[in-house]
């Protein structure tokens, strides 16, 4: 009697639990290409997304990351290569026969839909029955933060609230994969750190595979499993979060995430040995700014440029004495930056392995 | 003191003024129509009659004319409906450099007189004709202008309320993101006819409810193309009518005219009413720009003018605030 009861009242939960705890699926690019009239965007272009990881894919503007996205969400044909997810080839489908969820910068909610009815969208497509529409759409608005609000309308919510209904939206249809493009860029600082941290939350509570579109560096290493640097088409590097900033593969990677410096050295130079700033090293060395230590000394090779306050450190700019310029920098705690004013003279040495040490004719930038 | 007077006053001349030319239209519209209602309704010695109005209806050779205009301006209405707003939409998501071309092409018929387009109509179905009976062209010509359902009359006023309603269409769509709302249809799993049944025409209703009480209008009161291919609508039948039942034939006028007022003004108000509920939506703004559509329609035939402009000072008249004073004044 009691087992019966039990099964009865578990019943639809069960339902709703098997439907949230569908598989996670991988995502593969096989040697994609693209290109739009004679421009490539993307060359042979290959990258494996684990099954219910998040990536995200980082890069500057023109460098090949939307359109990845585009193509994997079904916007884009490919000129080659292969799209395959959960082990399948998705490129015959087209981008309502996806099962994906997608959230737009733009936010892109429904403007004649209520919250709620912007949720049940995809649900009321899939011809899932009222009942369990309802329940799904007030599960998703308690865990994107929205209890309340399911019959507000669009325009009545902040962009935050917005870009919330959009992901409680995307992933009402419980999708195969999340796309989010550029999801934060228009919202405001504040609001950005929380929902970027809400996203994770959701992501890692659902355990759906998502990819994550961003030119902002901070954000791509803040909230996914694995970064893929991307330039012009490419992968230039597709690791953990730390180690893309902590060991950058590349010398587009070394600049493009976090900030670096560059100094040219002899191959016999070792971290700890003086560092030289003579343009004539036969290798290029790439070091963090917080692994540069600086003391004012009266003979030193520095000389202090300026200070960026930004609370807790503060960064030094360093330039040659007697020049303008200021090409590199060492991060201070603010508490220390009153010993090193503008115009003092230092001297550094490198604390840590540099991130990355090239021969001089791989380092490109300036050094070509 | 003496300035502040003088210039409150002139303020007020000219708004008096400012009125004149309104004043001076609306008596220029309604004059025929009130001396029309007049006629109508009362003989020359002044005694009222509904004489016209029985003849109307006892003859009942109004029936077939009014059926057929009704179910011509209906029909008219679901095809242009059904295929510009989907050509619209197309166009700004997938050739948006087509757009020019198209806004040319739907403009067209406003510079083409109506006669010239009949003239047109009638060497292209003579044509079809002279290849003989049982032909296929002749086949094709008696089908388009058969008397039960002319559908040559549908073609031709669908062609001519392109212009209205595709700037219309065209600008509500145009303050929509429809590119990102289409994406984010189809990527929730929705074709394209669900997406344009539960996103897009939703988003632009105002603009969708004017095209078709504007097409309604226009397709009803339509004369020239009508009676030149020889088919008898309503007011083919009314014109027809002049000649037996002169004071029936006025009083049908004074219907019909009625009707169209009250559908553009139906049309007018719809546009500026969804407009309206559209703009307290800082995002969603689909008929903003439905207005001046509304507008230049209008201008094609007074009725709707004069009827928007009409209700506008009736509505403004200070008579409700001006009560409870008196109210107060009372005691």
């Amino acid at each position: 009697m009691s087992t019966t009861a039990q099964t009865s009242a578990h019943a639809p939960r069960g339902d709703r639990a098997s439907a949230s705890d569908r598989e996670p699926m991988s995502v593969r690019f096989q040697d994609v290409r693209k290109s739009y009239d004679s421009t490539e965007v993307l060359r042979d272009f290959s990258i494996d997304i684990e099954a219910g990881s998040m990536v995200s894919l980082l890069g500057p503007s023109g460098c090949g990351k939307t359109t990845t996205l585009r193509i994997l969400a079904g916007f884009e044909e490919v000129n080659g290569g292969d799209v395959l997810v959960g082990g399948r080839s998705v490129l015959s489908l087209p981008p309502h026969r996806r099962d994906m969820g997608m959230v737009f910068q733009s936010y892109s909610l429904f403007p004649n839909l209520s919250v709620a009815d912007n949720i049940e969208y995809g649900l009321r497509i899939r011809k899932v029955d009222a009942g369990a529409r309802r329940r799904r759409t007030e599960e998703l608005l308690e865990v994107c933060g929205l209890a309340g609000m399911g019959s507000r309308y669009p325009h009545q919510l902040s962009g935050g609230q917005q870009q919330r209904v959009a992901l409680a939206r995307a992933l009402a249809t419980q999708p195969t994969v999340l796309l989010l493009d550029e999801p934060l860029s228009a919202l405001d600082a504040a609001v950005r750190s929380s929902l970027r941290d809400e996203i994770r939350r959701v992501q890692q509570a659902l355990g759906t595979t998502t990819v994550f579109i961003t030119h902002d560096q901070g954000e791509a290493l803040a909230i996914a499993d694995r970064v893929a640097v991307m330039n012009s088409g490419r992968i230039e590097q597709y690791d953990a979060p730390h180690s893309v900033y902590a060991r950058p593969g590349t010398a587009f990677t070394a600049r493009f995430v976090g900030s670096i410096n560059e100094f040219a050295v002899s191959p016999a130079w070792a971290p700890g040995a003086p560092l030289p700033i003579a343009a004539d090293g036969a290798e290029v060395v790439f070091i963090r700014p917080e692994d540069l230590a600086i003391t004012p000394q009266e003979e030193g090779f520095l000389q202090v440029k300026g200070q960026t306050y930004t609370g807790e450190r503060t960064m030094i700019r360093l330039g040659r004495p007697g020049e303008e310029d200021a090409p590199w920098s060492a991060s201070l705690a603010s508490a220390q930056a009153g010993t090193v004013p503008p115009g003092t003279r230092v001297s550094a040495t490198v604390t840590a392995d540099p991130a990355l040490r090239l021969p001089r004719a791989e380092a490109g930038g300036a050094w070509a | 003191m003496a300035e502040h007077v003088t210039s409150a006053r002139s303020g007020r001349t000219a708004k008096t003024l400012a009125w004149l030319p309104l004043i001076a239209l609306a008596i220029f519209i309604l004059t025929p129509q009130l001396s029309s209602l007049t006629y109508s309704f009362f003989r020359g010695d002044g005694s009222f009659t509904t004489e016209g109005l029985t003849g109307l209806a006892d003859s009942g050779a109004i029936v077939a004319p009014l059926l057929r205009s009704l179910v011509i301006a209906s029909l008219t209405v679901v095809v242009l409906i059904a295929t510009l707003v989907p050509a619209v939409v197309a166009v700004h998501l997938w050739a948006p450099r087509l757009r020019p071309l198209l806004s040319i092409l739907c403009t067209l018929p406003l510079v083409v007189p109506a006669i010239a387009i009949v003239a047109g109509l009638t060497t292209v179905l003579r044509g079809l004709a002279s290849q003989g009976r049982g032909s296929l062209g002749m086949q094709v010509n008696t089908l388009l202008q058969s008397q039960d359902l002319p559908l040559v009359l549908v073609g031709t006023y669908v062609v001519l309320c392109l212009p209205f309603t595709y700037r219309s269409i065209d600008a509500a769509l145009s303050t929509l993101p429809l590119r990102t709302l289409y994406e984010s249809s189809s990527v929730l799993g929705a074709g394209m006819r669900t997406t344009l049944r539960r996103v897009v025409v939703p988003n632009i209703r105002g603009s969708v409810m004017f095209s078709a009480f504007f097409t309604f209008a226009l397709s009803i009161a339509e004369y020239t193309v009508a009676a030149t291919l020889s088919i008898n609508t309503l007011p083919v039948y009314l014109n027809t009518l002049s000649s037996t039942n002169f004071r029936g034939s006025i009083t049908l006028s004074v219907l019909l005219n009625l009707t169209t007022w009250l559908l553009l003004a139906a049309a007018t108000l719809s546009a500026s009413q969804f407009g309206q509920r559209a703009e307290s939506a800082p995002e969603a703004e689909p008929d903003a720009q439905t207005d001046p559509a509304a507008a230049s329609a209008a201008g094609l035939s007074p009725a709707a003018e004069t009827a928007a402009r009409a209700a506008s000072p009736a509505s403004a008249a200070p008579a409700a605030p001006d009560s409870p004073r008196k109210e107060a004044q009372t005691p």
